[in-house]
């Protein structure tokens, strides 16, 4: 990454995705959900499963946080502030696509006046507000020191947002280093629970659903808490690799990655196991859907054999090298947009009342014709290009990756 | 002198069960239906009777007839289920809404306001019985040819139906114009704002069948709660213990 010409071409492609995303952007801003292949059967599709996807990539910050300065591992220390910094990049992503999805974004404030309690989507507001707070004073804090003194070097790059996020201070002590240490340790103890509980909500969204097959059971948060730490974990590895922090730690988050893995595999086997069990005509169409409908080529395909299978054989009998545990967790995070649309759509694909595709015909009235449309896929891009810009020009010109180091000396503080 | 004809319609008998529950304290009302599939013929007239009270745009349908095919040759039926908006009673769309948008009323009827609703389409999906629509803002008139000489172009039939105002809720939509409730989840209100002038919902002045029975649950006099005393009761889905308002007569 330190490569100029990398920066360049990844820069390049972003504002190329931001360019060609704003066409979809507009249209969706004109012409509101009519701009959208959604329907009224089938209420959330790719927007919802991006979500889902940037909620997965948050947690690797969070399992190298909690490791590092709760649990004291020191061998992640280099790559806390990097990981910090994912984070926020990526819940910004969650939260900007799902206000897409909304129907009336400008009546968001409803959720500080008129607060529903016992919804799953309000405590989703109040957890992801928590998660940016905590994660944005932990990244603070932990570039802080940098940032002082960065601020009054001569040549740095970007010297006045050093100077802007110094807060005017100009010198920075090992007290005060110690002191900002603490308050990250102090950040992440807080970041357990909350973390668990924000992953957890994300599955009870679903997972309190009547009537839905596949959403429904107690399994369906443990599901998200296991799915984001491993496609969480597996992008903090593979940035670890790009920035060549250190091939030893690549080595050693690749175990990690591959024992998540096989506890994500066996869950969802689980899962299909169970739903074909009941025998349940509702249970067994959805999972049928997922395993042999239209799109079965993304279940074996793109999950089974692409992110799961390939990963799995690189991690277990390569994983001596980091290029193939970078490659395993690579194929991991492109593939698991595959995982979420294969969880979001496919529960509403069908009738939840027998006979009722054809009491009222009208294409927003059907479950199986939705595919998203163009505008759906432009929206999506514009929110990635937007991602990947944020965390290429955070990297150049802030010091996330230059913190890490040295920091291992700290945890022990 | 009998208060009821010999061969009274039900409607005449619904109305004035609907005069006197309007006449109770306001507190003590429960609305529910009835909905006798014995007599229920299928002619999806309750379903456009809605369609064209509530001005409902292309995909946004509040009742539905269902179509089931029953037995085996050669004694097989049809049956038809009209399905509303259930008004459960153990809702399971209220509880999911972020910003309470959704909620019951004191009266039993689970409504939407449309101003505060964000769209996030949760209740949609919460919805057992896929009773509930999104307002995506399509139009009937959209790519239609439109009448020339006006400042905008704007589009013959737009002018004949759509850009009539629909009374839900006692309040004029739309409010059309980006505004509510383009947007909003929509469902069945079983035509509060007819029941404020004494009028019987749409559907139920629609049923040729007299298939719709709708009255205050709660009053000993009313055809309901006779329809409510038949053994033939049932309710979808009750295993959910979603205790709907809208019964069915087998």
């Amino acid at each position: 990454m330190n490569d100029n010409r990398y920066y360049k071409i990844l820069v390049g492609l972003a504002v190329a995705g931001l360019i060609i995303g704003t066409w979809g952007v507009a249209n969706v801003i004109l012409y509101g959900k009519r701009a959208t292949a959604l329907g009224s059967y089938v209420p959330w599709g790719l927007w919802v499963a991006v979500y889902l996807f940037f909620l997965g990539l948050t947690a690797g910050a969070f399992l190298i946080t909690i490791l590092t300065y709760v649990f004291r591992v020191k061998i992640f220390a280099p790559i806390g502030p990097l990981s910090a910094f994912t984070v926020l990049v990526a819940i910004t992503c969650e939260v900007i696509i799902i206000s897409f999805d909304l129907g009336h974004f400008s009546r968001v404030w409803r959720f500080v006046v008129n607060p529903g309690w016992t919804s799953m989507i309000f405590w989703m507001g109040v957890f992801t507000n928590a998660m940016i707070i905590i994660y944005a004073l932990e990244l603070y804090f932990l570039l802080r020191r940098n940032l002082v003194e960065g601020a009054q070097r001569e040549g740095t790059p970007a010297r006045w947002l050093y100077r802007l996020l110094s807060f005017g201070k100009t010198e920075f002590t090992e007290a005060d280093h110690v002191a900002d240490h603490r308050r990250v340790r102090l950040l992440s103890i807080i970041s357990l629970p909350v973390g668990l509980i924000f992953y957890g909500i994300n599955g009870a969204i679903f997972a309190i659903l009547l009537n839905r097959p596949i959403w429904n059971g107690a399994l369906t948060p443990l599901l998200f808490i296991v799915t984001a730490l491993l496609s969480g974990g597996a992008l903090t590895t593979f940035l670890t690799y790009i920035f060549k922090i250190d091939d030893a730690l690549v080595h050693y988050l690749g175990h990690v990655i591959r024992f998540l893995l096989v506890v994500f595999l066996f869950l969802e086997a689980l899962q299909f196991f169970v739903g074909y069990k009941t025998g349940m005509v509702i249970n067994r169409a959805s999972l049928d859907i997922i395993a042999f409908g239209p799109y079965w080529w993304v279940f074996w395909v793109v999950h089974i054999l692409l992110g799961s299978a390939v990963p799995l054989y690189l991690l277990s009998f390569r994983h001596e090298s980091a290029h193939a545990v970078a490659a395993a967790c690579f194929l991991i995070i492109i593939t698991f947009i595959a995982v979420r649309l294969n969880f979001v759509i496919p529960d509403q694909a069908v009738y939840k009342l027998e006979g009722l595709e054809a009491t009222f015909y009208h294409w927003r009235l059907r479950t199986d014709q939705y595919f998203p449309n163009l505008n759906e896929w432009l929206v999506s891009l514009w929110v990635f290009s937007l991602g990947l810009l944020a965390f290429m020009l955070g990297s150049r010109y802030l010091p996330i990756v230059s913190a890490g180091k040295g920091e291992a000396h700290h945890v022990e503080a | 002198m009998t208060r009821v004809l010999p061969l009274e319609d039900a409607l005449l008998r619904m109305q004035r069960d609907l005069k006197r529950a309007l006449a109770k304290d306001p507190r003590q009302i429960r609305w529910g239906m009835v909905i006798d599939l014995s007599r229920c013929i299928g002619c999806h007239a309750c379903t456009l009777g809605c369609v064209a009270e509530n001005k409902l745009p292309p995909g946004v349908v509040y009742r539905v007839v269902v179509e089931e095919e029953m037995g085996h040759y050669p004694m097989v039926r049809w049956r038809f289920v009209p399905r509303p908006c259930l008004h459960c009673q153990n809702p399971p769309c209220t509880k999911v809404c972020p910003v309470h948008a959704t909620y019951s009323d004191e009266q039993g009827v689970v409504r939407v306001d449309y101003n505060k609703c964000i769209g996030c389409r949760y209740c949609l999906v919460a919805c057992p019985y896929a009773a509930r629509t999104s307002d995506f803002g399509e139009r009937y008139t959209n790519d239609t040819p439109e009448l020339p000489g006006k400042l905008f172009g704007r589009r013959a039939a737009f002018a004949g139906y759509e850009q009539r105002l629909s009374a839900e809720y006692g309040r004029r939509w739309p409010d059309r114009n980006g505004g509510s409730p383009f947007g909003n989840a929509r469902k069945c209100h079983f035509c509060l704002h007819r029941l404020k002038v004494g009028m019987l919902p749409a559907c139920v002045t629609s049923c040729i069948g007299r298939a719709t029975i709708f009255g205050d649950r709660t009053d000993p006099e009313s055809l309901i709660f006779e329809a409510l005393g038949s053994p033939r009761l049932f309710r979808l889905k009750e295993e959910l213990g979603t205790q709907p308002a809208v019964y069915y007569l087998k």
